[in-house]
């Protein structure tokens, strides 16, 4: 956009007006901040529902409910589905909340089969302290995601109590998948014993399918099973299931996107009213520079690039700090024991700095095109 | 050898439904390394005349031809460009970039230049030296005097090498003492480098350091005196 050997003007002309560039990049970071914040839960969000072609994975649960306390399902059902064409595992789960509510902060129990569940998951776990081996040899032991780990502050061998289970953390596991990053993994027994003291009955069966092309159909036919059965079921896609049972969460979290689009239009209202006083103010160094021979689209040039450091400037604090914060603080948002994780990761911040550079180009076009416009004469004459 | 050649020049603007004609017919040849100074009461056309000669506005009429090019046929764009090669611009208030160091203003026209950054480095140097300023060369304008000011002005002007320099009142601001040192100092560059030197001034002192004086009236030439410079 101008050759190398302008940027040191640019840079000084950003730098040497300390007050001015503090007051418009501490706007700008503030907004962006925000910006990617929102980006990061809209993220979690897709992550989390948004089915991609490679998954394979059924929730069965009880029809018509919602919440893990009120979706009970025997636990035989398991031998049944196992017989169905296209079902390659069944693994069924009780889930235990120590909040039914929508919260920053849920520990979630998710108890199973230990050595079903490590030889069905292996591939996409990875443990990152403790063992599997611990875990599957202690009957109290639990298995952490890494997630609900760091924001709880747990570390292998701590005791924890939650939703009045208490338990021995045997392993620290990262995943790619959001719901086994924040949940707690017990023995199915341990599990039912320790909440409601009853064996043989689970909150939802996930079941593993030989292709992705059989969702669908294995779905059916485990629901026309069941169809007239004690407890009837409803199986979808595990995003789909997500999607579904967290509906208000995700309608939240989805509307949350027009702040997203408020604090882009706050950094360009706040820039361009920046760079529209600036140009105002140097009515005269840009005459002086078109005296020297400057031409006016070079002039204009100047004017885009100082409004797009001043907004990356701004973009950089403001989505480091962002990034920073959802990384430590490792909040996922959940209701009824599914995870929205709040994300952020390089791409993000990358297309916060591009949006905050575009946004650059866009406050400094009008300004620019004035300063371009103006003739030399007038400029004097109108000082 | 003839360097600015006016032929019939008027500038008019429009005020309202009247017009203003501040150069009304203008005959004027300037040669090579002439210093002119421009004389006359305010609204006589000198500024106009001035900011016309370095391509800053163009005329309404007649023909401006500056070392062989009709500077009134060119295109804002081809304007720019050749200021950049052909004319040094002093004004009456120095006119310096603020948040620029007295260097970094003199270095500003020579980035319009295909040169390496020492190149620059050689030629802001020089004229920094030249105009008897070089230790003040990472001072910014609020840190310098008036005349000092006009120092790196002038340095600025030069750097480039330009074949005219016009100065627009360049001793307007400043002190009798200071405003003597200036003009000792355009008087050098003119004798040693060789430029044209088109200036505005009201002051009869000043226009004294002058190889010529145009005497201007309601945008026509009244006299143009010869004199001999003060050594």
């Amino acid at each position: 956009m101008i050759a190398p050997r302008f940027v040191p003007f640019v840079l000084k002309q950003v730098i040497r007006h300390p007050l001015r560039t503090i007051l418009t990049v501490g706007g700008v970071a503030t907004a962006m901040f925000l910006f990617v914040a929102v980006q990061a839960m809209q993220r979690g969000v897709h992550a989390a529902t948004v089915e991609e072609a490679e998954d394979t994975t059924l929730v069965v649960y009880r029809e018509d409910r919602f919440c893990p306390f009120t979706s009970r399902l025997p636990q035989y059902y398991m031998d049944q589905i196992e017989r169905i064409d296209g079902v390659r595992t069944v693994t069924p789960m009780k889930v235990v909340v120590n909040n039914c509510r929508t919260s920053l902060d849920v520990v979630t129990f998710r108890g199973v089969h230990v050595a079903s569940f490590i030889e069905q998951h292996a591939s996409q776990l990875r443990v990152i302290d403790g063992s599997t081996a611990q875990w599957e040899h202690r009957s109290d032991a639990a298995l952490l995601g890494e997630t609900l780990a760091r924001r709880r502050g747990l570390n292998v061998g701590d005791r924890f109590d939650a939703a009045g289970v208490t338990s021995y953390v045997a392993g620290i596991v990262q995943s790619t998948e959001p719901q086994v990053e924040n949940a707690a993994y017990v023995h199915l027994d341990f599990l039912q014993q320790a909440t409601d003291r009853t064996l043989g009955i689970v909150t939802q069966f996930n079941v593993k399918v030989n292709e992705p092309s059989q969702l669908d159909a294995v779905a059916a036919a485990i629901d026309d099973l069941f169809h007239t059965a004690e407890a009837p079921t409803t199986t979808r896609s595990e995003k789909a299931f997500v999607s579904h049972v967290a509906t208000d969460m995700i309608e939240l979290i989805e509307s949350t996107r027009w702040l997203g689009y408020g604090c882009l239009a706050a950094v360009l209202a706040l820039v361009g009213n920046a760079i529209v006083l600036s140009a105002q103010d140097r009515i005269k160094e840009h005459a002086i520079l078109q005296t020297l021979g400057y031409k006016g689209g070079l002039i204009g040039r100047l004017i885009i690039s100082e409004a797009i450091v001043v907004t990356l400037m701004g973009g950089t604090v403001g989505s480091t700090v962002a990034m920073t914060i959802i990384h430590w603080t490792r909040l996922s948002m959940s209701a009824d024991g599914l995870s929205i994780p709040i994300e952020a990761n390089p791409f993000l911040f990358l297309v916060g700095l591009l949006i905050a550079a575009a946004l650059g180009i866009v406050a400094g076009l009008v300004p620019a095109w004035q300063a371009m416009r103006r003739p030399i004469a007038h400029c004097f004459r109108a000082l | 050898m003839t360097m600015i050649q006016c032929q019939n020049l008027t500038k008019i603007y429009t005020k309202g439904m009247g017009e203003i004609r501040p150069l009304d017919g203008l005959d004027l040849e300037v040669h090579s390394g002439q210093f002119l100074a421009l004389m006359g009461p305010s609204g006589s056309g000198k500024t106009t005349l001035l900011n016309l000669i370095a391509g800053i506005d163009l005329p309404t009429s007649g023909s401006l031809i500056i070392d062989g090019q009709d500077v009134s046929t060119l295109s804002r764009h081809q304007l720019a460009e050749w200021r950049s090669q052909y004319i040094g611009y002093i004004f009456q208030l120095y006119n310096l970039v603020p948040v620029l160091t007295a260097y970094e203003n003199v270095e500003l026209p020579l980035l319009l230049h295909p040169m390496t950054r020492r190149q620059r480095q050689e030629r802001v140097a020089a004229s920094l030296e030249l105009v008897g300023i070089a230790d003040r060369h990472d001072h910014y304008p609020r840190q310098l005097s008036g005349g000092q000011e006009q120092r790196v002005a002038i340095a600025r002007a030069i750097v480039t090498d330009p074949k005219i320099i016009v100065a627009d009142e360049p001793t307007g601001d400043l002190d009798k003492p200071s405003a003597h040192n200036v003009m000792e100092l355009l008087q050098k560059i003119n004798r040693e480098l060789g430029t044209t030197m088109i200036m505005v001034t009201h002051d009869p002192g000043t226009s004294r350091y002058a190889q010529k004086t145009l005497h201007l009236d309601k945008g026509q030439l009244v006299t143009l005196d010869d004199q001999e410079a003060p050594a």
